[in-house]
C-alpha cells in the first residue's frame, strides 16, 4: 500500500462513522477499526522491508512553487510511530466503543477521532516539512473538535482553550524554522534537508530557526514552561486523553525532534536548550504529579515528566541516547494508554476519579486492578517490565553526562526524577487499588465487560513481553527506528536488564526505595505541598492573557484614542520620520546652483513675514485679529511676487486676499470670537515642537531642492518664446490661462461655480428647522456700533463703485498682453459689488441686484464652452485659440483674440462664484439679523421694512417672525 | 483619443457611464425607489465586467501614450476589485434596506470607487495614478459617512476625509518633486532616470513621500490610524467594502508605483516597506488582543494582514509580487465571508458587534459556527486552511530575498496574532451561556459565508489557479 494511501486512508474513513452512526453504534465504531486496521495493515506490510533499512516512498507533486508537495517516505522512525498511532487507535476505537455512554455523540467522535489518526499518521510519514506542517496543525483543529463535541464539560473549556491556544501558535511559530530550514537545504523535502548538516549548522540562522522549531516542538509535547496546557486538557473524555494526550499527539514533538535529530542535534545549543528543558520537564513534571488526586491529573503529570524524559534524551546528542529515547517512547506508550484506560474504567465504574474517595478497588475490580498495576510498575522502572529498561538506559546516559562542566548535577536531577516517578506510581496502585474496602463509592463498582478492559490488557501484556524479551519483541523496530534518528550507521548493543553494579542501577534502586519512602511520607508532605504557594498554570495563563489583553487595550487606547489631533500628529511624525530617512540616506551631491543675493527689502520682508506668522501663532485665539494678521501674510506675499516680477500673481493674490478677507469676516460673525484652549500646556508645547521641527523640516528639504537643478531647464522659456505667436498676447500668464492650459482653466471655472453652489446649498439648508431658530435666537457677541452705516463709507463706496467696475473692465481688456486678465478683472468686480454689501447692508444691496449669481455662473461656463466649442469649426481641437488683427475706423488697428471670449467666461464666473457664496452667507446674516438688527432696520426705515416683504416669501415670514417677537418684547415692556 | 485608447479603457469607460447614467436615473425616479434595482444591476454589471476582464487574454496594452495600461497585473488586480466589489454589495442588499440605509447613490457610489480603483490599477504615470486615486477616495469619503443620522458614521467619514486629504497632500508633494527631479510623470520615464544610477534627492524625497500616501491608503502603520474609527464608524456593509476592494487596488497600486517606476532600487524602497509591513504586522497582532468589538478586530486584522502582503512586496522580486496578489485574492475571499456573517449578527433585529455576543454559537448554528471556525482558522493562518498558503507564499518570497529576520518577525506576529482569532473560535464552542443571536440571515449571505469557507478548504487542492494567473500578472510587472 502507498504510504499516501496509508495516510489518507484514516481521511476516507472518517465519513463512515458519521453515515453510519444512524445504524448503531458497532456499526460506526467496526467502519472506524476497519479503517485503522486496514491502515495498519498496508503499514505493517511494509515493515520487513523498512526493516532491512528500505525507504518506502511515494511523490507527488502539490504546489512545487510553494516547494511544498505530497511527498510521504515509511523509514524506521516513521514505521514506528505509524504503528504506534494506528495500533493504539485501534485499541481505543475498541475501548470507546464501551466506554461512551448511548446519549454520546459517537459518530462524531469516531469521525474526529479519524480525522486527527490521518493528520497523526501524516506527521510522520511525510517527507516535506510543509506537509508535515500542514499535518501538524490539523492535529490541532481535529484534536479542538474532539474535545470541543464534548458538550457536558464546562471545566474543561480552559483546557480547550489553552490547548488550542498554545499547540496552535508553537505550530505557527514552527513555520519560520522550517521556511529557513528549507531555505538553507535548498528544499522543503525532509530526505533532502537531512542531508545537509554541515550547511544547516554552519548557517548563522541556525539558532533562530532551531528556537522557532522547538517552539513548536516543546509546545505540542507540553515542554517547560509550555507544560501547563496538558493536565488542563485532561478533562476530554478518556479515550481522548489515552490517545491525544498520552499516546500519540503529544508525541509528535518528539517526533519532530527525532525526525531533525541529524541535522539538529550535536551542537552545544541544541544540547543545552534541549536537554535542558527535557530535565526540568522531567522533574517538575513528577513532582506535581505525586501530589495530584485527580486519576488523571496525576497521569497527565506524569506524562509530561516523561515526555521531558525523552526530550532529555533526544537531547543528549549521542546515539546510545537516541536509542533510549526511542525505547521510551514505545514504552511510555504501552503502559501510559494502558494506565489512562484503567483510570477510564476506575471513573467510569465509581464515577470518581478522586483518589481521596478511591481505595480498596483490589477486592472489587480485580482484572482492573492487575492491569494498573503491573502498568503503573512498569512506569516505576521495576525490573522485569519495560519500564526499567529505558529508565536505566537513560540513567546510564545521564550519569555521564557534563552540564556546564558539572559532573553530578544531571545524574542527581534525573535520579530525583525517577525517584519522584516511583512514588506517583506507588501512590497511583496504592491509593486507588489497596487499602479497605469503602462503603462510599459514588456509584458501586465491579470490574467492566471484556470489550472495554481488553485493549488495556493487551498492552499490558506487551508491557510484560517486552520487559522480559526486549531483544525478541522490540529490538528490531528499536533498532530500525534509532537508526533512522541517528542518521544510519548504528551499532546497538543489546538491551538487557543486567550490566552489573553500575551507577544507573545504584540510581535506580535509590529511585525506588525514595518512591517507597515518599509514598509512606505523602500524608505530611501533601500538607506542606498545600501549604506551600503552588503557581497554579491556569491562573497563571488567564493573569497573561488579561494582561496582553490591558497592555493591548493600554496601547490602542493611547494610539486611537478616537482623537483627531492624536492622528495628525501621528501622521507628521511619521512623514517627518520618512523624511529623515530620506535625507540622511539619500545622496545629496553638491548644490549646482548659487544663492541669489538678499536686497534690505527682501530681507525687511522676510522679517516682517516672520513676525507676522509668529503673531499668527500667538494670537490665533482671537479669530478676527487672526485673520487680520493672515492678510498681512498676504499681503508681503504679494509684495514679493511683485518684487519677483510677478505683477499677474500679486494682482490674483491682492484681490483673492481681499475676496476672502471679507468671506472669513462674514462667516466669523457666527462664530465664537475667541478660541478656547482644550489641551493642556504640556500638550501644546510639545505640539509645538513638533510643529516647529515639521516646518524647519519642510523648510530645510525646500532649501536644498533649490539649490539643486532639477531634471530640465525651465520652461519658461517655452512660454516666452510661444506665448506671442502661439496665444496672440504678450502676457504670457494670460496666455497660458487661457491658451496653453485652457483646459484647466476651464475646469477649475467649473469647480469653482460648482464650490459657489455647494455653499449656496449648505447655508440654504440651514434657513430652515432648527438651525433657522438657532439663527434667529442667535445674538451677537461683542458689542454692535451705534451706526451700522456709515454716511462717508457708503457715499465713498458708492462712487467707488462705477470706478471699480470700470477698472475691472480695463484690467480684463488689457489682460491679454499686460498684468491683468478675466480672474483678476472677475475678482475686482467681485470687491466693487461686495463693497456694497459692506457699506449699504444687504438689505438695501440685494434689493437693487437684477442679476441672479446662478445665472452669471452659468453664463460663464457656457461662454467658455462656446469659445472652446468654436475652435472646432476653425478646424482644430477643442479650446485652441486663433486671433487677429482689425482695423475699424475711427479706432487704430486692435487685435482681437477668441481667447477674450474664454476670458470673459471666466470674468462671470469669478464674479457669480465669489457673489453668490457671499449671498449665501449674507443671507444667514440677514436671518440672524431679525432678531437683533432687524427691529431697528424696519422700525426707522419703513422702506426696508417694505422692502423686506416685497423680496419674496422668505422675507415675508421673517418680517412676521420678527413681528410676533416684537409684539412679545412689547409685552414685556408693559 | 484614437480609437485603440478608447478600445483599452472600454470597461472603465462603460463603468463609468454606467454610473453617471445610474444617477441620473436615480434622481429622474425619485430618489431611493429604485435603489434596489441599481444596486442589483452594479453587482450584474461588476460580475459581467470581471468576467470580460478576466477571459478576454490577449497581449498587454497601453493607451494614451503610456498612461494607462492594460497587462495581466492590471486585469488580475481588476478582477479581484470587480468581484469583492459584487460580493459585498450583493451581502449589503438586505442589511441596507432594513437600517433604511439603502439609497440609490450607495451602488453608484461604489461603482464610481471601483472605476478609481481600476484606473488606479493600470496606471501608467502619475498624473494617472492621482486622478484613479482620488474618484476612489471621494466616493469612500462619502459611503463611509453614509449613515448621516449616526454620530459615529459622520465621525468617521469625517476623519477618513481629513486624514486622508493629508496624505493625498503629501502624495502630491511626492508626485511634484518627483516629476521635478525625473522631468517626467510616466512610470517608463521615471524608471530610466533612477535606472541611470545616481538618483536625485528630490527623486527620493518624492519617492518617499509618494509611498507615504499610499500606505495610508493600505492602512499600514504608521499611516493607520483612520482604520479602526471609520471600521467602527461606518455601516457594516460599508466597512466590508474598505476591507477588501480599495485595499487590493492600492496595494496593487503601490506595487505597480515600486516596480514599473522605481524598480532598480529595491534597496531604497524595500527597507521602508519592509519597516511598514513588520510595523504593521505587530500593531494589528498585538492592538486587536484587547478588541471587543469585531468591527474593529476586523480593522486590526486588516492592518496586519496588510502587513504581511508587504512583506511580499518589500522582497522585490517576481517571487514577491506573485506572493502579494495570492495573498490579496485570498485576504479577500476570506474577508467577504467574514463580513457575510458579521452582517448576519443580530439581536431582535438590531445589530450586534460584541464578540462575546458569539457564546456557544455552535451549538445553537453548528453549521455557521464551522464555516466561522474554517474562516477565522483561515484568517490566523493555520495550515491546512487556505489563509496558510497565503502567508507562507509571502514569508518564502521574503525568505529567498534575503530578508530573514522580516521573515521571523512576521511569524511571531502571526503568532500573537493567532490568539485573537481563536479566542473567537473558543468563544463560538466554548464559551457561557449568553442571550442567544438571531438566527435569522439571508440567503445571499448564508451562500457567501459557505462558499467562502468552502473555498477555504478546497483551495488547498490547487489554490483555483490562481497563482497561475498572479505569476502572470507578476511577470507583466517585474522586469
Amino acid at each position: 500500500m502507498s504510504p499516501a494511501l496509508i495516510a489518507a486512508l484514516p481521511f476516507l474513513g472518517a465519513l463512515l462513522p458519521a453515515l453510519l452512526i444512524r445504524t448503531g453504534r458497532t456499526n460506526a465504531a467496526v467502519a472506524a477499526a476497519a479503517t485503522s486496521g486496514l491502515a495498519l495493515l498496508g503499514l505493517l506490510l511494509h515493515a520487513p522491508a523498512v526493516m532491512r533499512g528500505e525507504v518506502i516512498t511515494a511523490r507527488y507533486d502539490w504546489l512545487p512553487w510553494l516547494g511544498l508537495n505530497a511527498n510521504f517516505m515509511i523509514d524506521g522512525l516513521g514505521l514506528l510511530f505509524a504503528t504506534l498511532i494506528l495500533g493504539i487507535g485501534l485499541l481505543i476505537i475498541l475501548y470507546a466503543r464501551f466506554y461512551l455512554s448511548k446519549d454520546d455523540p459517537a459518530g462524531q467522535f469516531y469521525t474526529y477521532l479519524l480525522l486527527f489518526q490521518g493528520a497523526m499518521v501524516g506527521i510522520v510519514l511525510s517527507d516535506n516539512i510543509l506537509l508535515l506542517l500542514i499535518f501538524w496543525e490539523l492535529t490541532s483543529l481535529s484534536s479542538f473538535l474532539l474535545i470541543g463535541y464534548w458538550k457536558h464539560l464546562p471545566e474543561g473549556r480552559q483546557g480547550a482553550r489553552m490547548a488550542l491556544t498554545v499547540t496552535g501558535m508553537g505550530g505557527l511559530a514552527m513555520i519560520a524554522g522550517m521556511l529557513i530550514l528549507g531555505n538553507i537545504a535548498g528544499s522543503h523535502d525532509i530526505s533532502a534537508i537531512l542531508q545537509a548538516k554541515e550547511a544547516i549548522q554552519a548557517s548563522p540562522f541556525y539558532l533562530p530557526a532551531l528556537i522557532l522549531i522547538l517552539i513548536g516542538a516543546f509546545t505540542k509535547s507540553a515542554q517547560f514552561p509550555f507544560h501547563f496546557w496538558l493536565p488542563h486538557a485532561m478533562a476530554a473524555p478518556t479515550p481522548v486523553s489515552a490517545y491525544l494526550h498520552s499516546a500519540t499527539m503529544v508525541k509528535a514533538g518528539l517526533f519532530l525532534m527525532a525526525r531533525l535529530w541529524p541535522v539538529l542535534a550535536g551542537t552545544p545549543e541544541w544540547f543545552y536548550i534541549v536537554a535542558t528543558v527535557g530535565l526540568i520537564t522531567m522533574l517538575v513534571g513528577a513532582k506535581i504529579a505525586i501530589f495530584k488526586d485527580d486519576l488523571k491529573a496525576l497521569l497527565a503529570f506524569s506524562t509530561v515528566s516523561h515526555l521531558g524524559l525523552i526530550t532529555f534524551l533526544l537531547g543528549l546528542g549521542t546515539k546510545a541516547a537516541a536509542v533510549a529515547a526511542v525505547f521510551h517512547i514505545i514504552n511510555h506508550a504501552t503502559f501510559k494508554a494502558a494506565l489512562f484506560m484503567s483510570a477510564g474504567i476506575v471513573d467510569h465504574e465509581t464515577h470518581t476519579r478522586d483518589l481521596k474517595r478511591l481505595g480498596g478497588l483490589r477486592h472489587l475490580m480485580p482484572i482492573t486492578f492487575t492491569i494498573a498495576t503491573i502498568a503503573a510498575l512498569s512506569m516505576a522502572g521495576i525490573p522485569l517490565l519495560n519500564g526499567f529498561l529505558s529508565k536505566e538506559m537513560m540513567l546510564e546516559e545521564a550519569s555521564h553526562t557534563l552540564w556546564a562542566g558539572n559532573a553530578w548535577i544531571v545524574p542527581a536531577v534525573a535520579a530525583l526524577a525517577a525517584l519522584f516517578s516511583a512514588a506517583y506510581s506507588f501512590r497511583y496502585i496504592a491509593h486507588a487499588f489497596l487499602g479497605p474496602v469503602r462503603d462510599d463509592y459514588p456509584h458501586h463498582p465491579h470490574d467492566p465487560g471484556f470489550g472495554m478492559w481488553a485493549a488495556p490488557a493487551f498492552l499490558v501484556v506487551l508491557v510484560v513481553a517486552i520487559g522480559l524479551m526486549p531483544m525478541t519483541f522490540a529490538g528490531e523496530i528499536v533498532r530500525t527506528a534509532a537508526n533512522a534518528v541517528v542518521g544510519g550507521g548504528l551499532e546497538m548493543y543489546p538491551i538487557k536488564h543486567w550490566h552489573g553494579l553500575t551507577p544507573a542501577l545504584w540510581m535506580s534502586v535509590v529511585a525506588v526505595v525514595g518512591g517507597l519512602l515518599l509514598l509512606s511520607l505523602h500524608p505530611r508532605l501533601n500538607a506542606i505541598w498545600l501549604a506551600m504557594p503552588r503557581p497554579e498554570a491556569k491562573v497563571i495563563f488567564d493573569a497573561i492573557i488579561a494582561a496582553a489583553a490591558r497592555g493591548a487595550q493600554a496601547l490602542t487606547g493611547r494610539l486611537h484614542n478616537g482623537s483627531m489631533s492624536r492622528y495628525l500628529l501621528i501622521f507628521v511624525i511619521a512623514a517627518l520620520g520618512a523624511g529623515y530617512w530620506a535625507w540622511t540616506t539619500g545622496q545629496q551631491g553638491a548644490p549646482t546652483r548659487a544663492l541669489t543675493p538678499a536686497t534690505p527689502v527682501a530681507f525687511a520682508a522676510w522679517i516682517m513675514l516672520i513676525v507676522a506668522t509668529g503673531c499668527v501663532v500667538a494670537f490665533h485665539r482671537n479669530r478676527l485679529l487672526a485673520l487680520v494678521l493672515i492678510s498681512i501674510v498676504g499681503l508681503i506675499v504679494s509684495m514679493s511676487f511683485i518684487y519677483l516680477s510677478a505683477p499677474d500673481l500679486a494682482l490674483t493674490q491682492i484681490s483673492v486676499e481681499v475676496v476672502t478677507a471679507v468671506l472669513m469676516l462674514l462667516a466669523l460673525n457666527f462664530l465664537p470670537k475667541v478660541t478656547v484652549p482644550e489641551t493642556s500646556v504640556l500638550k501644546r508645547r510639545f505640539d509645538a515642537v513638533v510643529a516647529v521641527v515639521g516646518g524647519l523640516g519642510a523648510g530645510l528639504l525646500i532649501y536644498a531642492l533649490m539649490l539643486r537643478d532639477f531634471a530640465f531647464p525651465s520652461m519658461s522659456e517655452y512660454h516666452l518664446a510661444n506665448s506671442y505667436t502661439g496665444g496672440g498676447g504678450t502676457n504670457v500668464v494670460n496666455v497660458i490661462l487661457v491658451d496653453f492650459r485652457g483646459y484647466d482653466t476651464y475646469g477649475e471655472v467649473i469647480v469653482l461655480g460648482i464650490a459657489a453652489l455647494v455653499i449656496f446649498a449648505l447655508t440654504e439648508a440651514l434657513l430652515t428647522g432648527a438651525s433657522s431658530r438657532k439663527l434667529i435666537a442667535w445674538r451677537p457677541d461683542v458689542v454692535r456700533a451705534g451706526d451700522k452705516h456709515p454716511l462717508m463709507l457708503l457715499v465713498a463706496t458708492r462712487v467707488m463703485m462705477p470706478i471699480a467696475l470700470m477698472m475691472a473692465v480695463f484690467i480684463f481688456l488689457r489682460g491679454h498682453n499686460l498684468p491683468g486678465g478675466g480672474f483678476i478683472a472677475g475678482l475686482i468686480a467681485a470687491v466693487a459689488l461686495v463693497m456694497q454689501y459692506m457699506a449699504s447692508g444687504y438689505a438695501w444691496t440685494q434689493a437693487r441686484q437684477r442679476v441672479y449669481y446662478h445665472v452669471l455662473i452659468a453664463l460663464g461656463v457656457l461662454a467658455a464652452g462656446i469659445t472652446g466649442i468654436g475652435a472646432w469649426f476653425n478646424g482644430v481641437p477643442f479650446l485652441t485659440s486663433d486671433f487677429g488683427y482689425f482695423r475699424i475706423p475711427p479706432f487704430e488697428k486692435f487685435e482681437l483674440a477668441t481667447a477674450m471670449g474664454f476670458d470673459l467666461g471666466v470674468f462671470l464666473g469669478v464674479v457669480g462664484s465669489v457673489m453668490l457664496a457671499l449671498g449665501g452667507l449674507s443671507r444667514l446674516a440677514r436671518r440672524a439679523a431679525v432678531g437683533d438688527e432687524g427691529f431697528h432696520v424696519v422700525a426707522e426705515k419703513p422702506d426696508a421694512r417694505a422692502l423686506a416683504e416685497q423680496t419674496g416669501p422668505l422675507e415675508v415670514g421673517l418680517a412676521g417672525e420678527w413681528r410676533r417677537s416684537a409684539r412679545l418684547g412689547a409685552e414685556e415692556d408693559k | 483619443m484614437t480609437s485603440a485608447d478608447f478600445s483599452t479603457v472600454l470597461p472603465e469607460f462603460l463603468l463609468a457611464v454606467f454610473a453617471m447614467a445610474a444617477l441620473l436615473g436615480g434622481v429622474w425616479t425619485g430618489k431611493d425607489k429604485t435603489a434596489g434595482a441599481i444596486l442589483w444591476a452594479t453587482v450584474a454589471v461588476f460580475l459581467g465586467l470581471a468576467a470580460w476582464i478576466g477571459l478576454n487574454g490577449g497581449p498587454a496594452r497601453a493607451a494614451f501614450g503610456g498612461m494607462f495600461l492594460d497587462d495581466a497585473f492590471a486585469r488580475f488586480s481588476k478582477v479581484a476589485v470587480l468581484l469583492s466589489g459584487a460580493a459585498v454589495l450583493a451581502m449589503s442588499a438586505d442589511y441596507m434596506t432594513r437600517r433604511g440605509l439603502l439609497r440609490f447613490e450607495y451602488p453608484i457610489l461604489v461603482a464610481l470607487a471601483v472605476v478609481g480603483m481600476m484606473m488606479m490599477v493600470s496606471a501608467g504615470d502619475l498624473i494617472a495614478l492621482y486622478m484613479g486615486l482620488e474618484l476612489q477616495s471621494l466616493a469612500l469619503y462619502v459611503v463611509a459617512s453614509l449613515r448621516r443620522d449616526s454620530a459615529k458614521s459622520s465621525e468617521a467619514g469625517l476623519k477618513y476625509f481629513v486624514l486622508g486629504s493629508l496624505s493625498s497632500g503629501l502624495l502630491l508633494y511626492g508626485a511634484s518633486l518627483v516629476y521635478g527631479f525625473a522631468g517626467t510623470t510616466s512610470f517608463a520615464g521615471i524608471i530610466t532616470v533612477v535606472e541611470a544610477g545616481h538618483l536625485p534627492l528630490g527623486v527620493l524625497f518624492g519617492l518617499v513621500f509618494l509611498l507615504t500616501g499610499l500606505a495610508f491608503k493600505v492602512s499600514a502603520v504608521p499611516f493607520h490610524m483612520w482604520t479602526p474609527d471609520v471600521y467602527e464608524g461606518s455601516p457594516t456593509p460599508v466597512t466590508a467594502f474598505f476591507a477588501t476592494a480599495p485595499k487590493v487596488a492600492a496595494m496593487a497600486l503601490l506595487a505597480r508605483l515600486v516596480h514599473d517606476a522605481f524598480g532598480q532600487v529595491p534597496g531604497e524602497w524595500g527597507q521602508i516597506v519592509g519597516l511598514m509591513a513588520v510595523a504593521s504586522m505587530f500593531l494589528g497582532a498585538v492592538a486587536a488582543i484587547g478588541q471587543r468589538n469585531i468591527k474593529r478586530l476586523m480593522a486590526y486584522s486588516s492592518i496586519a494582514h496588510m502587513g504581511f502582503a508587504l512583506l511580499g512586496l518589500a522582497a522585490g522580486t517576481e517571487a514577491g509580487v506573485q506572493a502579494m496578489l495570492i495573498y490579496m485574492a485570498i485576504y479577500v475571499a476570506m474577508n467577504i465571508g467574514t463580513f457575510a456573517f458579521i452582517l448576519s449578527m443580530e439581536r431582535d433585529g438590531q445589530p450586534v458587534t460584541d464578540i462575546a455576543a458569539l457564546n456557544l454559537y455552535s451549538r445553537r448554528e453548528p453549521l455557521k459556527a464551522m464555516a466561522m471556525l474554517v474562516l477565522l482558522f483561515s484568517l490566523a493562518g493555520v495550515p491546512p486552511m487556505l489563509g496558510f498558503f497565503a502567508k507562507f507564499a509571502v514569508l518564502k518570497a521574503a525568505l529567498d530575498a534575503g530578508y530573514v529576520w522580516l521573515v521571523v518577525l512576521g511569524v511571531i506576529a502571526s503568532v500573537i496574532g493567532a490568539f485573537y482569532y481563536l479566542r473567537i473560535v473558543f468563544f463560538m464552542y466554548f464559551g457561557s451561556e449568553t442571550e442567544a443571536l438571531d438566527t435569522r440571515m439571508p440567503a445571499v449571505q448564508w451562500v457567501l459565508l459557505m462558499a467562502s469557507a468552502l473555498v477555504m478548504i478546497a483551495g488547498v487542492v490547487n489554490l483555483f489557479g490562481v497563482e497561475g494567473a498572479a505569476a502572470a500578472a507578476a511577470s507583466a510587472l517585474v522586469r
